[in-house]
């Protein structure tokens, strides 16, 4: 068995030793120097623009705007921005290109022979702009006074609804009612690595970037879709990727650095392009996680019985919709949480303001809808006296329920056996000791007398895979080199690998589905010249994707080896089960081909004078499926709650009149190793997924989505007060406290 | 995040020095470099010349005779192991242990903090609260100053173009019970907020205080209120409480914030500071 066991991460060697080289610190001896120009306006119209001074500074190369882009529009799901804001754009697109609708919007590109020269030259563009009023939040948006995208006739462009059953008679079988209002933030991405790329035409005339991202084919189709090409014509290729986690799904350099080098080729300048940005123009230039409003209203019967759900959630796109219309599709069905409801009411829209765009970041809409769902659990468990481990018990989904899009679920729902392995696990029963003087690392030691201790629970699904009726595919190809026996075996795939694994992964499951030797696979990963349509890795859906590709692949790549076929070759486009997009009007559909479920307890310390939080402890239970290698999915879970810890609690991203006030980590403080909780115990359930690879299930986002609210239940136990606002920065903790003394 | 084109002397003595600067404003004195060199990368200071003050022996050394006289250059980690300042004013060495990260005390000056009158500082407060004296030296001659005169506002000292600072001086403060405690922010470790208070004790009772607050201030600074509400009492938990919120008044009216610890924030902070520095101090 090559599965189920923790092998040695194949690129750590590499990345310990500092040999692997990210996409900035590739050094050619010829290369040329990008610089790529932001707006720096959250809404105006570009009236002039005049480049005659910057052309003019010494080593400049070439600029490039929007007159130069063939098609200048851009967007994963619709077009909507364009590639570049200018006055001369060549008209080829619906989309009106004269507004910059947010401050990362881009509207040169500058190369020059230095980087000096780059940023000289950019200094010295004039634009002459017309200040267009803001739209600062989704309240703003929602008044349709301004509209950030007057073709599209409202702010509020993206809305889905859930008509469930009768609401009256969910109402009237309740004995309890709970309303809230829930406000999660901004999160930035902060992985390590900035954006970076370095672009060329290649030996073939391709025009070629090397980058860092997600899903080399998605890269290449914009590429191609702006630049007019044939996406054979356009090559991506990842080396190492410093981090992503959603935050490379949209483009960054890519398309401008390819007009760059096209634009370059054509008059004879065939030298490799370079750029990268600043940590600043990573935290201005690339979108957030959503920042997001619930008010919400849940029934339940005195025994513990939901009986209706109301939601209405208002989520921020930002400038652009990137994916906010595939964010708050998964927002909207977490929002009622992995429960069983037989009347609903769901009302959710995305509206875009003049802020930095929402799109991808782990969890994808999940973390916000679990926040609203679980606080409200804990809320009617509270009301009614039930402890809130038993509530979701009574209320969880199964494999029988309905889920709350009105179609079956699909089989292997284990949320009931992550919340009893996790209440196990944490010794939810037993009372928890003591509060104990703790030195939080930002603060002084409490005596005991202003320490409170409380722990919470909470629990989670998400989809695995995008689904909503999306043409999920992951394409594998397999050859087998040898006379009697199999010596080698080579996988050329896309999977990019982001620092989570995968490709340590992928060859563990190439060694089982052919049944060699784990040192008899060699790879060939993420150039588009060589390797399938791998799909992103997200939606924690390139494991079980990836699998499912390599199992037909090797099973075909065998049966040529059984013809004598040599090489023997097997090539599969994997597709899953098809699902549906929901209806407009009763928001009925089969969304997704699956999901993957988790529970977390916390126990934390909150010194009730200063703010400050203490997690001593976190139980996560992740439903894994089959752990292709338990290490890298306990490294998944830890660092998911690592990073959920940054969101619930020290990440407080400032966004005034359509600017970021701290794009910098000196005032973005994610956290460091003395905030982080001090233990976390991953509890790795195993119930098959059965559309999955030998059962495996998606699992990398989920333990991030019950952090927060897992966190404010518990400081709800230690203070008697509810959280219903992240981050719970020291400030909010004090503010919430002493609110909640004045009016109680 | 690269400064402007500047030029570079070392000092071959403090007069050169004041001379140095005098003659040329656009000329600033450098010492340890950790405030000036990253204003200069953020293009907040653009000077066009660094004169180097980092080797003078005049402006080096802690001495202990009657009063405590601690040379400008002298590093913070020089003072945070310095015996002659535990035993004369612990709490200074406490602050200055607390300054940043290692290779911050290893080249940060008491000098050129105080000179550079960040507002989020640890050891003005001290000094503030501890009565110390800055001895300056000037074309015209020396003069001195209370540390409680010498802090005016946000990076604003008493000090002027062409003056070098060549030692601080601290009454002894042996036979008092004194703290500083910090809420220090979590990436850079400047104060949030600093308090720090020095009692004169008769058994019991506080004979007299002196508090001061840094952090959330736009300059360290006495907090008389505090100090009435603690003098005299036997510093019960009524003291206390009647001290943490007289501190909130007397900074009210000089109150900063930034983007994750507003002004109300740090003001509230004060007192609870306040509280655990008194119990700190009564150790
Ligand atoms: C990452 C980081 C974290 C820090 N954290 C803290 C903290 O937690 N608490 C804290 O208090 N400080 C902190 N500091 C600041 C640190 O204490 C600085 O070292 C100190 O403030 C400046 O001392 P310096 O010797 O480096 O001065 P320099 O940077 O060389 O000079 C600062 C200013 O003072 C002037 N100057 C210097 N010496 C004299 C003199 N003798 N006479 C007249 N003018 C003079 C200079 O012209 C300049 O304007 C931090 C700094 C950094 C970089």
């Amino acid at each position: 068995m090559a599965i189920g066991k923790s092998k040695f991460r194949i690129d750590a060697p590499g990345k310990v030793t500092g040999e692997t080289l990210y996409p900035a610190d590739i050094d050619r001896e010829n290369f040329i120097h990008a610089k790529v120009v932001f707006s720096n306006k959250p809404h105006a119209r570009m009236k002039r623009m005049d480049l005659s001074a910057a052309e003019a500074v010494t080593g400049v190369l070439g600029i490039f705007t929007a007159a130069d882009v063939p098609v200048n529009e851009y967007g994963l799901t619709m077009f909507d921005q364009p590639v570049m804001v200018g006055v001369n754009a060549t008209g080829r697109s619906k989309v009106p290109s004269d507004v910059s609708r947010w401050e990362g919007d881009q509207v040169a590109v500058v190369v020059a022979e230095t980087p000096e020269a780059a940023q000289a030259a950019a200094e010295k563009i004039q634009i002459e702009w017309e200040d267009l009023p803001l739209v600062h939040d989704v309240w703003d948006g929602l008044k349709d006074d301004v509209l950030v995208h007057p073709e599209a006739g409202t702010n509020a462009f993206k809305h889905y609804v859930i008509r469930k059953g009768a609401m009256d008679d969910g109402w009237a079988a309740a004995d309890v009612i709970i309303e809230g209002r829930y406000e999660v933030p901004h999160q930035e991405h902060a992985y390590l690595q900035p954006e970076a790329a370095i672009s060329y035409v290649d030996e073939m005339g391709r025009i070629t970037i090397e980058i860092g991202g997600q899903w080399t084919h998605e890269d290449q189709e914009q590429v191609a879709h702006a630049l007019d090409m044939p996406a054979e014509d356009i090559r991506i290729i990842y080396p190492a990727i410093g981090g992503a986690f959603g935050g490379r799904e949209d483009m960054s350099l890519q398309i401008v650095m390819a007009l760059a080098s096209w634009k370059l080729y054509q008059k004879g300048e065939t030298r490799p392009i370079r750029s990268q940005w600043s940590r600043e123009e990573s935290i201005i230039g690339h979108h957030k996680r959503h920042r997001a409003v619930v008010t919400t209203r849940w029934g339940a019967t005195k025994d513990g019985k939901i009986t209706a759900v109301e939601a209405d959630v208002y989520l921020d796109a930002g400038a652009y919709n990137y994916t906010s219309n595939k964010v708050l599709g998964n927002f909207h069905l977490c929002v009622a949480g992995p429960y069983e409801i037989p009347n609903a009411r769901i009302d959710s829209y995305a509206i875009y303001t003049t802020t930095v765009p929402g799109g991808a970041f782990r969890g994808f809409g999940a973390p916000q809808g679990a926040f609203a769902a679980e606080s409200q659990m804990n809320k009617l468990a509270d009301a009614l006296g039930i402890d809130p481990l038993e509530l979701r018990l009574m209320n969880c989904l199964h494999d029988e329920s309905i889920a709350i899009t009105q179609t079956p679920m699909p089989a292997g729902v284990s949320i009931r056996q992550v919340v009893e392995d996790c209440a196990s696990a944490s010794q939810w029963h037993q009372p928890l000791a003591d509060a104990e003087p703790f030195q939080a690392f930002q603060s002084l030691a409490a005596d005991k007398s202003n320490i409170r201790r409380g722990r919470g629970i909470a629990c989670a699904y998400k989809n695995v895979g995008f689904s909503f009726g999306f043409p999920e595919r992951c394409e594998a190809k397999i050859e087998l080199y040898g006379s009697v026996e199999i010596e080698r075996a080579v996988l050329y795939h896309s999977a990019a690998e982001v620092g989570q694994g995968t490709h340590t992964a992928l060859r563990q499951m190439t060694a089982e589905a052919l049944a060699i030797d784990y040192d008899k696979i060699e790879m060939v990963l993420s150039d588009t010249a060589f390797t399938g349509d791998s799909g992103s890795v997200s939606a924690s859906r390139m494991t079980f994707m990836a699998g499912n590709a390599i199992k037909g692949a090797a099973e075909r790549a065998l049966e040529a080896w059984q013809n004598e076929d040599r090489p023997a070759v097997g090539q599969i486009r994997f597709t899953p089960r098809s699902t549906d997009m929901i209806d407009d009007v009763t928001g009925k559909g089969d969304a997704n081909i699956s999901y993957g479920y988790v529970a977390e307890v916390v126990e934390l310390s909150v010194d009730i004078e200063t703010g400050h939080i203490h997690i001593e402890r976190v139980v996560c239970a992740d439903d894994v499926g089959h752990a292709i290698n338990p290490n890298l999915v306990v490294g998944q879970i830890e660092g998911a709650i690592v990073q959920a810890y940054g969101y619930a609690v020290t990440e407080n991203l400032r966004v005034v009149d359509g600017r970021i006030l701290n794009p910098r980590l000196s005032t973005y403080l994610i956290p460091g190793i003395k905030d982080i909780p001090l233990q976390v115990d991953s509890v790795l359930v195993e119930v098959p997924d059965p559309q999955g690879p030998w059962g495996a299930r998606g699992m990398a986002e989920m333990p991030f989505i019950p952090l927060a609210p897992a966190i404010a239940a518990a400081l709800h136990d230690a203070t008697d007060v509810w959280f219903d606002k992240i981050p719970l920065t020291p400030e909010n903790v004090i503010r919430t406290l002493r609110d909640n003394e004045k009016t109680s | 995040m690269w400064p402007k084109e500047f030029d570079y002397v070392r000092a071959s003595s403090v007069d050169d020095a004041i001379q140095q600067t005098s003659d040329n404003t656009d000329a600033k004195i450098l010492a340890g470099g950790h405030s000036l060199l990253p204003a200069m990368k953020l293009r907040l200071s653009e000077p066009g010349k660094l004169v180097d003050i980092s080797r003078l022996a005049d402006l080096k050394g802690i001495s202990a005779n009657g009063t405590l006289s601690i040379g400008a250059m002298s590093t913070h980690a020089e003072i945070a192991a310095s015996a002659d300042v535990q035993q004369y004013c612990a709490s200074l060495a406490t602050a200055c242990g607390m300054v940043g990260d290692h290779q911050v005390r290893n080249f940060g000056t008491l000098g050129g903090n105080i000179a550079h009158a960040d507002p989020a500082s640890d050891p003005p407060t001290v000094l503030v609260a501890a009565g110390a004296t800055i001895h300056i030296k000037r074309s015209r001659g020396e003069r001195s100053v209370s540390a409680e005169d010498f802090f005016i506002d946000l990076f604003t000292t008493d000090l002027e173009d062409g003056e070098v600072i060549t030692r601080i001086e601290v009454p002894n403060l042996s036979g008092h019970k004194a703290a500083y405690v910090k809420m220090p922010h979590p990436a850079s470790r400047y104060a949030i907020v600093g308090v720090a208070v020095i009692l004169e004790m008769d058994g019991d009772t506080c004979k007299s205080a002196r508090v001061a607050v840094g952090g959330a201030t736009v300059s360290a600074m006495r907090a008389s209120g505090a100090e009435s509400a603690l003098s005299g009492s036997s510093l019960d938990d009524a003291a206390l409480n009647a001290a943490a919120s007289a501190v909130q008044s007397d900074i009210s009216d000089a109150l900063m914030g930034d983007v994750s610890y507003p002004e109300s924030y740090r003001q509230a902070m004060s007192g609870v500071y306040l509280k655990r520095a008194v119990k700190a101090a009564l150790g």
